[in-house]
């Protein structure tokens, strides 16, 4: 690994894609830790769609698959974030970390390979995900941009997750990073359009709900499978999607530089 | 380790009592000074009760729903849900007892056996009992109404602290076979599964399909329902029996299972 930094020269974008195949060689050596980041989305989506199908019926959706794929498939993909979190705290604790320090090269480099390498351990949980909502009778109005849509609201999510656990890990510096990192995801998911549509909430979840960008995310994600794809229904999205990605990323990188004061 | 084998613990019924109100009381001490670990017993189900019922509160408007508002409906899921992951937290901690060593240290002390398991068992209950008081506490804040009355809130109590016994009978004995904290965490799958394929969260009578068929199957779905009926319906005979019968049913085999697990780790000692 640390070969392969150095013989690029410390070219940023090789050492980027060399953190994203060190991501992977983790998934490949550990499998026990990544088995549950693909086994829950697709337990919640049958769960959530079996308990929950009369809810969302009631509120007009044909089929319950069509409100639940998309919400798994982006919490399938936030997943990726814990995984981030836990192999940067391992690599603190092996002086991993610090030879990475030491390259030679961009800093913002260390926070993109992790972060790239989160959409990768996306891809399987995303993909069975839909297949199972194809298998579950999901309807796809919107034709094959639906599920490009999809795709594309659970990769910012998981660029956003990943560089929040970052800049989390980067200033807490323990195993604690990735329950709290766990704990926001979860949170922000579930206060917005995730069970029902907004028209369906009630009180003090709806104002929540409203102001939440994961609700402009899911309405992304879920605009194809419900009916057309609309301009109307992308741009929130694609702007809560830039605004989040920008944050995070901004606070990995402040965390980062904390890290080495 | 040998030296186990004939350190004869006590065989005074008032002793081995004695034992095992200690390790309770150290069980629940042990709870109490982990709030981190207490706190996602009490958080996460009302999270989902607040959740449930700010989501899906159109749906008790509907004639069948066996409840007058979802937040009625949520309160035996939500207690349930606490119940099921304290049992599994507190199995936890059996299990960093033997990973530590202190498992090992009661063992050479004149400690009556059953105690170990018993004291632990009686822990779960204790926590599960102070569980109903809060989230009910909490639900009535919030407007909900137990239709059952003094009655209901008894069968509540009394089913929450059984299902406890149940749940860390079988979580216990895991514990004890494996040793091993990350197996007990393992097996919160399983807890999950039960759950969700049950009408914990939503009523069966919405449910279409497969999944319907196993939330019928799984015995979660009626201990959940007859504990709903001492909340959203009048007293009923039924309502005893889903509630308070099937779970001692399952605590009668996974405290055997439990005991059994103890008597084959001291046997390999």
């Amino acid at each position: 690994m640390s070969n392969s930094l150095v013989s690029h020269g410390g070219n940023p974008f090789s050492v980027s894609s060399a953190l994203v195949r060190r991501t992977m060689l983790r998934v490949r050596r550990m499998p026990a830790a990544f088995i549950p980041s693909i086994v829950m989305p697709v337990f919640q989506l049958i769960a959530f769609s079996g308990a929950f199908g009369a809810a969302v019926r009631l509120a007009g959706v044909k089929n319950a698959m069509d409100w639940y794929v998309p919400l798994n498939g982006v919490q399938g993909a936030s997943f990726g974030a814990m995984g981030v979190s836990f192999g940067l705290i391992n690599d603190m604790q092996t002086g991993f970390f610090d030879r990475l320090l030491m390259a030679p090269t961009k800093r913002w480099a260390l926070i993109v390979g992790p972060m790239a390498g989160s959409i990768a351990r996306a891809a399987l949980p995303l993909a069975l995900v839909i297949l199972i909502g194809f298998a579950g009778g999901m309807n796809v109005p919107g034709g094959p941009l639906a599920i490009v849509l999809v795709v594309v609201a659970a990769s910012g999510v998981a660029l956003s997750a990943s560089a929040f656990a970052l800049g989390l890990t980067y200033r807490m510096r323990n195993m604690g990073a990735a329950t709290l990192t766990q704990f926001a995801i979860f949170f922000t998911i579930f206060l917005s359009t995730s069970q029902v549509p907004l028209s369906n909430m009630a009180g003090w979840l709806h104002a929540v709900a409203r102001v939440n960008p994961m609700t402009n995310v899911l309405r992304l994600a879920r605009q194809g499978l419900l009916g057309d794809v609309t301009w109307n229904g992308t741009w929130g999205g694609l702007v809560a999607l830039a605004g989040m990605l920008f944050l995070s990323t901004w606070f990995a990188l402040s965390g980062l530089r904390s890290l080495e004061k | 380790m040998t030296a186990v084998a004939h350190v004869a613990p006590p065989r005074s019924l008032s002793t081995a009592v004695h034992h095992t109100l200690r390790l309770m009381q150290r069980s629940v001490l042990g709870r109490l000074r982990q709030p981190a670990a207490l706190a996602p017993s009490f958080i996460f189900p009302l999270f989902f009760a607040a959740l449930g019922s700010a989501s899906f509160q159109r749906m008790s408007k509907l004639p069948d729903f066996p409840a007058t508002s979802f937040l009625n409906y949520t309160a035996a899921g939500a207690i349930v849900q606490g119940v099921l992951f304290a049992a599994t937290s507190s199995a936890g901690d059996l299990a960093t007892d033997i990973e530590q060593g202190f498992f090992e240290r009661l063992l050479v002390s004149p400690v009556t056996r059953t105690a170990i398991v018993i004291g632990r068992l009686g822990s779960a209950m204790v926590v599960a009992i102070a569980q109903v008081f809060v989230f009910l506490g909490l639900f009535m804040a919030f407007g909900a109404r137990i239709e059952g009355g003094v009655a209901g809130f008894i069968g509540l109590t009394v089913a929450g602290a059984l299902l406890a016994l149940a749940m860390s009978g079988l979580m216990s004995g895991i514990a004890i076979r494996s040793g091993s904290p990350e197996v007990v965490q393992g097996s919160f799958p399983m807890v999950f599964a039960l759950l969700f394929l049950s009408s914990s969260f939503f009523p069966r009578q919405y449910m279409t399909g497969w999944y319907k068929t196993v939330a019928s199957w799984n015995p979660m779905s009626h201990i959940v329902e007859g504990m709903q009926g001492f909340m959203n319906q009048p007293l009923d005979v039924d309502q005893f029996l889903r509630a308070w019968l099937i779970p001692f049913g399952i605590a009668a085999v996974s405290i055997g299972f439990g005991l059994r697990a103890l008597s084959n780790r001291l046997a390999a000692q």
